[in-house]
C-alpha cells in the first residue's frame, strides 16, 4: 500500500468516524427532545385509591402531550426510595421524577442533593430544594359540600367518619366535613373512628359497622378501599367516594365524592418543565395548592354525575336560611357553593371565621380566612365532632 | 346497653368466621406434629381464588370451592418441604406466608377495583329469629358460612377426641415413632391433616373476599393469619376452646372501634397483636408449651428409626 494510500484512507476512516458520531448524537437529540418523567407510588396502582388516582394522572399527561415519556414503580416504601430514584436517573434516563407520598419526602431531598441535574417533585411535604418542588391538591372544599349534603339528609343526626390516620390531611377533611354538617343541621354531629392504616379493608368494614350500631346513618372517609361505601350501602346509609369516583361499587348509597384529579397539576407542571419554566434551578419556591378552580379536585360519584340522581329530590326538600343567597334548597346551596368555589376569584371558603374549635378556644377571627399554612397544619375540631382526637391542641 | 351487647355479639361472630374456620384447620395440622405459620398466605390465596373464580363465573359458591382448592394445594407445599424432605417447619411455614402474599398480589393485579356481581349474600333465618336476644345475635343478617364454621367446631372436636381417627393424628403428633410401629402411616396422617389446615385457610380467605367484604385488595388478610397461630396456641390445640378464642379476638377487633370515644385507638389497634406476640413467645419456651398441651412432636420431622 502506498503511502498516500494509506493516509487518504486514514482520512477516509476519521472523517466517517466523525460522521457517525455526529449522526448519532443528532440521534441522541431527537431523542433526548422527549421528556421523560418518572412516578414513584406508595401503594400498588390498582388499589382503587390514593396511587390509582395518581396513575389516572399519569395516563392523562401522556396522552396530552406527545413528547412525554413516562413510567412509574408502584408499592415503594420510604426506605426503598433512593434506590428506585437511582434507577430512574441511571438506567431510564428520567428528567423528571414525582414522588407520590408524604413519606416520601426525605429520601427524595436526599436524592436530589445527589442529582443536581434532575427535577424532582414531591406530593403532599414541605421541604423544597432548588431542584425539588412540591404539589398537592386539596379536597377540602369538596368535603364541605358532602357535609352538606350529609347534614341534610342524616335523620339520626349521627354522622360517621372513618379516618385513616390523624394527620393534618385527615383532620382538614373531618373538619370541612363538619362544617359543612353544621351550616345546613346544627344539631347533628359528626362521630369520629380511626383505623391508624392507610389502607385496612377489614377495619374500614368494621369501623363503618361500629358506627351504624351507635346510629350513624351517613358517612365520609378517609381509606384508600371502597369498604366504607360498600358497608354503608348494605346498611341502608348513603357515604361519599374518596379520591376516585366509586360510584360503581355502591350505586345505591353512593351520595356524590371527593375526587383528586391529579392530571391538571402533573400537566402543569411537565408543560413548564418542557418549555423552560422550571428548571432545576430555580424550584425553591415552587409549590402547587391546587383545589377546585384548578380542577384539581372535583365533587362527583363518577364522571359526569356530581350527586346521584336518587338523592336529588330529597336534597331539593330540605332548605336552610342562608345570610347571602336567602331560604334555598340544599341541592341549590351545593351548586351555588361550588360556582363560588370554582370562580377564577373564589368568593367563598369552608373555613372561614368566626371559628372556634370545640374546646372552645378561638381560632378565627370574624371574617378571617384560613392562611394555607393554618390548613396546612390544622390540628382542631370542629365544635360538632365527636370522638378520639389525637394531638389535639389545648391552646 | 342492651342493644349495645347484641351490636357487638353479632358483629363479634362475623368477625370471628375466618378466624374460627382457620385456627381450626391450623390445630388439626399442629396436632399432628406440624406447625404451619404459612396460614396468611395459604388465606390469601383462597381469598384470591375465591374472588377469581366468583368474578369469572358468577357462582361465589364454586369461588368457595376453589378457595378451599387452592389452599389445600399450599399447604401441600408446606407439608412436602417439611414432611418429606423434612426441612424446618418455621422456615418452610413462613416461605408459604410470603409466597402466598406475592403470588396473590400478582395473580389479583387484574381484579383488583373491581366490584363482585355475585356474592354470597347475608341470610336471617326465619321463626328462629324470634328468640329473644340469641335469635338477634345468631339468626339476623349473618353470612351462611358462620353456621358452616359453627357446626364443623363440634364435629372437629368429636373427632380430634373420641374417634380412632383423632386417636391416630394424635398419637402421631405425640410420639410418631410409636404411632410408626403401630402401623400408622405417619407421612400419611401428616399429609391428610396439614391439607385440612390448608382448605380450612383457604376457604377463611374466601369468606373474606365474596361474603364479608366482597372486593379483592392486595394482602387484604392483613395479620389475620398471625392471629390464627396465636389462637390455635391460646386453644391449648382444643376446636372448643378455638371457638371461645375466636370469638374473644372477634369482639377486640369489633370493640376497638366501639371503644374508641373512651379508649386511645392505638392502644386498642395492638390488643389482638399484642396477645399474638405474647403467644408466639409461649410457643418458643419449651416446658411452657408443654404445660399448655402442645403435642411433643411439634416440629419434629419424623425420622423413621430415629429416636
Amino acid at each position: 500500500m502506498s503511502e498516500r494510500k494509506l493516509y487518504s484512507t486514514i482520512t477516509f476512516l476519521v472523517i466517517a468516524s466523525f460522521l457517525l458520531i455526529g449522526f448519532s448524537s443528532v440521534a441522541m437529540a431527537q431523542e433526548r427532545d422527549k421528556l421523560k418523567a418518572g412516578f414513584i407510588y406508595v401503594g400498588p396502582v390498582e388499589d382503587y385509591g390514593y396511587s390509582k388516582a395518581h396513575d389516572v394522572g399519569r395516563e392523562h399527561v401522556e396522552e396530552v402531550f406527545p413528547w412525554l415519556e413516562t413510567f412509574y414503580v408502584e408499592n415503594v416504601a420510604p426506605s426503598d426510595v433512593e434506590s428506585t430514584i437511582d434507577q430512574f436517573v441511571n438506567n431510564r434516563d428520567a428528567d423528571v421524577i414525582f414522588t407520590t407520598s408524604y413519606g416520601h419526602m426525605d429520601p427524595t431531598i436526599s436524592a436530589a442533593k445527589k442529582y443536581e441535574d434532575t427535577i424532582f417533585f414531591h406530593c403532599s411535604g414541605y421541604k423544597r430544594r432548588k431542584n425539588v418542588g412540591t404539589y398537592f391538591s386539596g379536597l377540602y372544599q369538596t368535603y364541605y359540600l358532602s357535609g352538606l349534603m350529609a347534614g341534610a339528609l342524616t335523620e339520626t343526626n349521627k354522622l360517621g367518619y372513618v379516618g385513616a390516620f390523624p394527620t393534618p390531611e385527615v383532620k382538614r377533611h373531618i373538619n370541612a366535613f363538619a362544617i359543612g354538617i353544621h351550616e345546613v343541621n346544627p344539631d347533628a354531629t359528626l362521630h369520629v373512628r380511626w383505623l391508624n392504616a392507610w389502607v385496612d379493608p377489614s377495619g374500614a368494614k368494621e369501623a363503618t359497622q361500629a358506627l351504624i350500631e351507635e346510629g350513624a346513618d351517613g358517612f365520609a372517609y378517609t381509606e384508600d378501599s371502597p369498604a366504607v361505601l360498600q358497608t354503608a350501602e348494605e346498611n341502608g346509609a348513603f357515604s361519599f367516594a374518596h379520591y376516585n369516583p366509586m360510584y360503581r361499587f355502591a350505586e345505591e348509597g353512593t351520595l356524590s365524592g371527593q375526587v383528586s384529579k391529579w392530571g391538571a397539576i402533573y400537566q402543569d407542571i411537565l408543560y413548564k418543565v418542557y418549555y423552560g419554566v422550571y428548571t432545576n434551578e430555580n424550584l425553591n419556591d415552587v409549590d402547587y395548592w391546587w383545589l377546585l378552580k384548578e380542577d384539581a379536585a372535583a365533587l362527583q360519584a363518577k364522571p359526569g354525575m356530581k350527586i346521584n340522581p336518587k338523592y336529588e329530590d330529597d336534597l331539593k326538600s330540605v332548605t336552610v336560611q342562608d345570610p347571602h343567597f336567602g331560604e334555598i334548597n340544599v341541592y341549590d346551596l351545593v351548586m351555588k357553593r361550588l360556582e363560588q368555589m370554582n370562580a377564577d376569584r373564589v368568593t367563598f371558603d369552608p373555613f372561614i371565621g368566626p371559628m372556634e374549635d370545640r374546646n372552645g378556644i378561638q381560632r378565627l377571627k370574624d371574617g378571617e380566612w384560613a392562611t394555607h399554612d393554618q390548613l396546612w397544619q390544622i390540628q382542631w375540631a370542629y365544635p360538632n365532632v365527636k370522638g378520639p382526637w389525637s394531638g389535639e391542641p389545648e391552646e | 346497653m342492651e342493644e349495645w351487647i347484641v351490636g357487638t355479639l353479632s358483629r363479634t361472630l362475623a368477625y370471628a368466621t375466618p378466624l374460627l374456620l382457620a385456627t381450626l384447620g391450623e390445630i388439626y395440622s399442629e396436632r399432628s406434629g406440624v406447625l404451619n405459620l404459612g396460614v396468611e398466605g395459604m388465606m390469601i390465596l383462597g381469598a384470591v381464588s375465591a374472588f377469581a373464580t366468583a368474578f369469572i363465573t358468577g357462582n361465589p359458591w364454586l369461588g368457595m370451592l376453589i378457595a378451599g382448592i387452592a389452599g389445600g394445594v399450599a399447604s401441600l407445599l408446606h407439608g412436602f418441604v417439611s414432611i418429606t424432605l423434612r426441612a424446618n417447619q418455621v422456615v418452610s411455614g413462613l416461605a408459604l406466608t410470603m409466597l402466598g402474599l406475592g403470588l396473590s398480589g400478582l395473580f389479583g393485579r387484574g381484579f383488583e377495583g373491581e366490584p363482585l356481581g355475585s356474592t354470597i349474600p347475608n341470610v336471617s333465618v326465619p321463626i328462629l329469629k324470634e328468640i329473644p336476644y340469641l335469635g338477634e345475635i345468631l339468626f339476623v343478617n349473618q353470612s351462611p358460612i358462620v353456621y358452616i364454621a359453627l357446626a364443623l367446631t363440634p364435629v372437629m372436636s368429636f373427632i380430634l377426641f373420641n374417634t380412632s381417627a383423632g386417636i391416630t393424628i394424635r398419637s402421631v403428633g405425640e410420639n410418631p415413632s410409636a404411632a410408626d410401629s403401630a402401623g400408622i402411616n405417619v407421612w400419611l396422617v401428616r399429609y391428610l391433616c396439614v391439607s385440612v389446615g390448608g382448605v380450612l385457610a383457604g376457604v377463611a380467605g374466601g369468606y373474606l373476599s365474596i361474603a364479608y367484604r366482597p372486593a379483592w385488595t392486595t394482602g387484604m388478610t392483613n395479620g389475620m393469619g398471625w392471629l390464627v397461630i396465636a389462637l390455635t396456641i391460646f386453644a391449648s390445640w382444643n376446636p372448643s376452646r378455638g371457638l371461645l378464642g375466636a370469638l374473644l379476638f372477634g369482639a377486640l377487633m369489633h370493640l376497638s372501634f366501639r371503644l374508641q370515644p373512651w379508649v386511645a385507638p392505638e392502644l386498642l389497634k395492638m390488643m389482638p397483636y399484642g396477645s399474638a406476640i405474647l403467644a408466639l413467645v409461649i410457643l418458643s419456651f419449651g416446658t411452657l408449651k408443654r404445660s399448655m398441651g402442645a403435642p411433643n412432636a411439634l416440629q419434629q420431622p419424623y425420622i423413621r428409626g430415629e429416636k
